[in-house]
């Protein structure tokens, strides 16, 4: 699917600022140039090696800010989400005041894991262990014989805290002990992809509400999703739904356009539906120039987002194994629509149908990795030139 | 009478604990209808401060394992604790709480002494 992505993080926001290039234009590292048309893909070990896997995680994972939880889940102080960043498991939730809080979810005493549960609403964070007591800003609140051992500082003592930031109603987080800048990270991938934040915020995504979501369990290595999102080779093949909307993306090159280029719908097409049908009540921000066209950003490493005049799709990718990526796709919509209780299949049964067809394609990639006849990968097309820069990154900071 | 604190220091809802000479640590609670108890501050089950529990109405639920006191008669509602928490006069004076120590045993949880 996503077409439109090519430009994403990879491009510096000095790149962005110029706004007209093309992503085949970017040079290819001669080493990686197999023919006139063709760069070599990484080895299919990169794809199923469990010690590459661990350093990915790691090195990118645990290093950059990832998008966690939707802010609205853990809308009270004291409800929680735990969820997992790289190897280490979180628990995200709020503090008196409604400050997002994120947590390891270690005892400070023996290392039990606090919250066993997925979710919930608590006062404090109790170990079900030793009863070590934590309050909502992580601070030891209560502890057997604590009174005896005034040494024991309790905030020294209290939960170990992850760096924190909402943003477009989600709560981002970041395990490494120092975050890189959120600015030039994250909103940088949206400024570069759409050459503004103003763009994205036409569709005042933060005060979006939960239509649906969908998670899929994929079988399959994450950087064959992220490469999937990455081009439009594949989508005159696997997704005729989506080409009959957006017709520009059967040319394969749709990955090629400038630096804020939405996909036009196709003539006739009322919305962004299954069946081009009417869609729902657009966003009041969404310009006459965004009307009418798809957008499409991924900000490394786990999130695509879909932007369309009446819905965003929010894509988070939690890579689990080598082989395996749990992706949860959040469809949002304008509040008045979810609360009207209108029917929104049309527009989620489009992309759910894109997401199959993608990680169906992915898991046919994924089955292949430890062939021979793949060990030392695969070519990409010209359309596909721009996911050699992806490679490289990736490769680059595992180094 | 030993002098606790300035009423005006400690806030609704609040506890504060403190350590008599020759006696045990006992909590002072001001409820959130402005009424100040004062009991015993271990937990009657297991070493832990009363003070640092979760005061509703008049009761205060122990921060390790819920067992709640009632504030009033120092008896304990559900296990794990089993046994009462003595309880102690307030009196309130220019605005200094000051408490006179109960002469009964305190009920320790095992390991603490007096």
């Amino acid at each position: 699917m996503s077409a439109l992505e090519s430009f994403d993080s990879y491009e510096s926001l000095e790149a962005a600022e110029e706004a007209v290039q093309l992503a085949d234009i970017r040079p290819i590292p001669e080493e990686l140039r197999v023919s006139e048309s063709l760069v070599r893909t990484l080895p299919g070990s990169a794809y199923s090696d469990p010690v590459l896997f661990a350093r990915e995680q790691e090195r990118i994972f645990e290093q950059m800010w990832i998008c966690a939880v939707r802010s609205a889940e853990i809308a009270r102080p004291g409800q929680y989400k735990t969820v997992t960043v790289g190897r280490e498991s979180l628990v995200v939730s709020r503090n008196r005041k409604g400050e997002a809080r994120a947590f390891f979810n270690v005892c400070r005493h023996r290392g039990a894991t606090v919250c066993p549960t997925e979710s919930g609403e608590a006062r404090a964070f109790q170990c079900s262990y030793h009863a070590w007591t934590y309050d909502l800003d992580g601070r030891l609140l209560a502890a057997p014989n604590l009174t005896k051992m005034p040494d024991v500082g309790r905030d020294q003592y209290g939960l170990r805290k992850a760096h924190v930031r909402e943003w477009l109603g989600y709560v981002w987080v970041c395990v490494a002990s120092e975050a890189p800048s959120f600015e030039e990270t994250v909103m940088g991938a949206v400024r570069s992809r759409l050459g503004d934040l103003d763009s994205i915020e036409h569709y005042g995504v933060e005060g979006l509400e939960l239509g649906r979501r969908i998670t899929y369990d994929v079988k399959a290595n994450w950087k064959l999703i992220v490469e999937n999102f990455m081009e439009c080779y594949h989508c005159a093949t696997i997704h005729p739904e989506l080409t009959a909307v957006l017709p520009e993306f059967a040319d394969g090159y749709a990955a090629q356009y400038f630096v804020g280029h939405g996909a036009e719908f196709g003539e006739g097409v009322e919305g962004f539906t299954v069946d081009g049908s009417a869609g729902l009540d657009r966003i009041p921000g969404v310009t006459d120039d965004q009307d009418r066209r798809y957008y499409a950003v991924t900000i490394r490493p786990n999130v695509f987002v879909n932007l369309v005049p009446d819905h965003v799709i929010l894509h988070r990718m939690f890579p689990v194994a080598p082989d395996r990526t749990i992706v949860e796709c959040d469809w949002l919509y304008l509040p008045e629509v979810v609360a009207s209780g209108r029917d929104l299949s049309k527009s989620v049964e489009l992309f759910d149908l894109v997401n199959r067809q993608d990680f169906e394609a992915c898991e046919l990639c994924q089955r292949a990795t430890d062939s021979q006849a793949f060990a030392e990968g695969g070519v990409l097309v010209p359309s596909e030139h721009h996911i050699a820069e992806f490679q490289a990154w990736a490769s680059e900071a595992v180094r | 009478m030993i002098p606790v604190c300035p009423l005006s220091q400690l806030a609704l809802g609040e506890a504060i604990r403190v350590e008599p000479e020759g006696d045990v640590p006992i909590a002072v609670f001001r409820t959130d209808d402005d009424e100040v108890y004062a009991i015993d501050d271990t937990c009657t089950h297991q070493d832990a401060s009363l003070a640092d529990g979760w005061l509703e109405g008049c009761e205060i639920e122990c921060p390790l394992h819920g067992s709640r006191f009632d504030l009033r008669t120092g008896e304990v509602d559900a296990l794990p604790a089993t046994r009462p928490v003595r309880t102690h006069a307030v009196r309130v004076e220019d605005d200094m709480i000051y408490v006179a120590l109960s002469d009964e045993e305190p009920n320790l949880p095992p390991g603490v002494r007096r």
